[in-house]
């Protein structure tokens, strides 16, 4: 989750993303955004995120994207 | 067959829903694709045979990719992480050779119907600059309905099923209705097969309050379709025919009254589109979310033609985004490049395509593609610039979401999709460039307060009616825009006002519809795509 926390800040430094849960409806993330968090996500937990988890419900909060990044990473 | 049309409103759809609800509920999807099979050959006579050839071919390759889905699945069960790896990649090398060629056919298909006219012109220009000799055929095909549509439809359900994201229909009436429902076949919106594929076919009971928001909403869609979006289409047409004798005052007045024009056009026509499939019980998916209220281009473009943007967010952006090269790509623009540098290029890189392919998907014109690319500069520049705006309103203490950067930020919207609108409507982008010119040429409020706008398409009695309508659809903007349901909110009032509004509504139409003798009734400007 720390790492996680790190990418986010480093994306968004005036985010509070302790707090946010509304990442994709009220527009803090958008799809750029998303793709380098993917990216990004890729280099640090050596994970393939694949495209049918790139979905709102899954960046909405930096506990959905930890959730979605642990469940991909039992998948694989 | 058009949407406003007395052939489509009472006739083709009022028999359409007496005979959907005459059906036994197991078998409503009958009429309903057979009222849509008709509904096509009435518009495109033999082209449905296009149409075929899509749900046939796109039928078959989903069912082959859910069989390749299905094996990975089972064989995966008990073997190493490498063995899985191997496993997945000999299967994804499966599933390309069929998704290629079933996407292949379908866009070759619209590739050669829409744009190789264009191509073939574009080669012999290059051939005749070059002295090359020779020129090769240029044919102008008929475009049968709705392709680029269907086509955007097809492929998302064939990528869906590629990616897992759910199984392959075993039902063929199922997939063929999913793609060739009416009411969006002429405009769309493009659908997702789990947001429409079940509610078509399944059967709907009759439900009264349904029906009734169902015929409100054409008619919503039809106050702004007759009333505003044609007699905006009168002002618009004559300044935009002859745009050489305007200048200043009356571009800039075109290019709003386009901006309007095309607003309410496109979105009174997705009313009544929204509203026909609400009668047999299906809710289609919304195309817009009050664009106007966008403080960013991107919010615009997400509040715009949602359905194509998510499509292309979604099947082109991200493909692009998270294919192997590009993820290559975008790793050593961030290794050799400032971070924040690294990310822009590798961003901008993947909406090129979609900007291309936005530009190119309204139309075979150097026009359009030019203006998916002013999205695309503007889109880009907004980036870049982004992190230098934030800091620089942290060090003034001024909040982003203080009411005055949020006015600044809407009006500067709407002046640049305005722009773009200029371009979109002229007839070439040279034509646009002069239009653009011409403003600031002679740029004087002077003809306005003179009243020398009234006479060109429009009069006064217009203006009018055109200025209580933008009165009435920013109101109804505002309230959706604080999840208001306005349709909600007019059944609350008393039953004298709530009839009162309902008649306002249908004697507008026929009072103040732009028809009849010194009118012209336009037919919808996105059915052309």
């Amino acid at each position: 989750m720390e790492t996680l926390m790190e990418i986010l800040k480093e994306l968004k430094p005036f985010v509070d993303f302790e707090k946010e849960e509304h990442l994709i409806d009220e527009h803090i993330l958008n799809s750029l955004e998303i793709m380098t968090l993917v990216s990004r996500i890729d280099d640090e937990f050596d994970v393939q995120i694949p495209l049918v988890e790139v979905v709102p419900e899954n960046f909405q909060s930096a506990k959905a994207i930890h959730r979605m990044i642990v469940r991909v990473q039992e998948e694989e | 067959m058009s949407f406003h049309s007395w052939l489509y409103l009472p006739c083709f759809l009022g028999m359409a829903v007496l005979l959907y609800y005459c059906f036994p509920l197991k078998y409503r999807f009958l009429p309903l694709l057979l009222s849509s099979m008709a509904f096509y050959v009435l518009c495109s006579r033999k082209l449905i045979v296009f149409l075929a050839v899509t749900i046939v071919s796109v039928y078959a390759a989903a069912r082959i990719l859910d069989t390749f889905n299905e094996e990975f699945r089972e064989k995966k069960k008990g073997l190493a992480k490498e063995e899985r790896k191997q496993l997945k990649k000999q299967v994804e090398r499966k599933k390309k050779a069929v998704l290629y060629l079933a996407v292949l056919l379908n866009f070759g298909i619209l590739f050669v119907l829409k744009y190789g006219n264009f191509l073939g012109e574009n080669i012999n220009q290059a051939l005749k600059a070059l002295h090359v000799g020779g020129r090769i055929p240029v044919f102008q095909f008929l475009l049968p309905l709705g392709i680029s549509f269907y086509t955007l439809q097809a492929a998302g359900y064939l990528l869906d099923v590629s990616r897992g994201k759910y199984r392959a229909d075993k039902n063929f009436a199922r997939v063929a209705l999913f793609l060739s429902f009416f009411p969006q076949m002429v405009e769309g919106p493009i659908a997702r097969y789990d947001e429409t594929g079940h509610q078509v076919y399944e059967g709907h009971r009759f439900d009264y309050e349904t029906f009734t928001s169902g015929l409100q909403l054409i008619l919503w869609g039809l106050v702004k379709k007759v009333v505003l979006a044609d007699r905006a289409n009168m002002f618009v047409n004559t300044i935009f025919k002859q745009y050489e004798q305007y200048s200043g005052i009356y571009i800039v007045a075109a290019a709003v009254l386009y901006t309007f024009q095309i607003y309410t056009e496109f979105s009174g026509c997705m009313d009544i589109v929204r509203g026909s499939a609400l009668l047999f019980g299906i809710q289609l998916p919304e195309n817009f979310r009050q664009p106007f209220a966008a403080k960013t281009i991107n919010e615009f473009w997400q509040r715009w033609h949602m359905t194509l943007g998510g499509w292309l967010r979604d099947y082109v952006f991200y493909a692009v985004s998270f294919c192997g090269w590009y993820q290559k790509f975008s790793k050593n623009c961030r290794e050799k490049w400032p971070k924040f540098f690294g990310g822009w290029i590798s961003a901008v890189g993947a909406l090129f395509f979609v900007w291309f392919g936005m530009g190119l998907w309204h139309g075979a014109s150097w026009k359009y593609v030019l203006y998916g690319m002013y999205y695309f500069a503007l889109i880009s520049i907004g980036m870049l610039l982004a992190p230098l705006g934030e800091k620089g309103m942290q060090r003034a203490g001024i909040s982003p979401k203080s009411a005055g950067v949020q006015i600044v930020g809407k009006v500067r919207t709407t002046a640049l999709v305005c722009v773009g609108m200029l371009f979109f409507r002229a007839e070439s982008f040279t034509a646009g460039l002069s239009m653009l010119k011409s403003v600031f040429r002679d740029f004087s409020l002077q003809p306005l307060l003179e009243g020398k706008l009234l006479g060109l398409g429009c009069d006064g009695y217009d203006f009018a009616i055109l200025g209580i309508g933008f009165v009435v659809v920013s109101l109804v903007g505002a309230w959706k825009e604080r999840n208001i349901n306005v349709r909600e909110k007019i059944s609350g009032f008393p039953l004298p006002f709530r009839w009162g509004v309902f008649y306002a509504g249908l004697f507008c139409v026929i009072l103040f519809g732009a028809y009849g003798f010194g009118y012209n009734a336009a037919d919808f400007i996105y059915a052309q795509f």
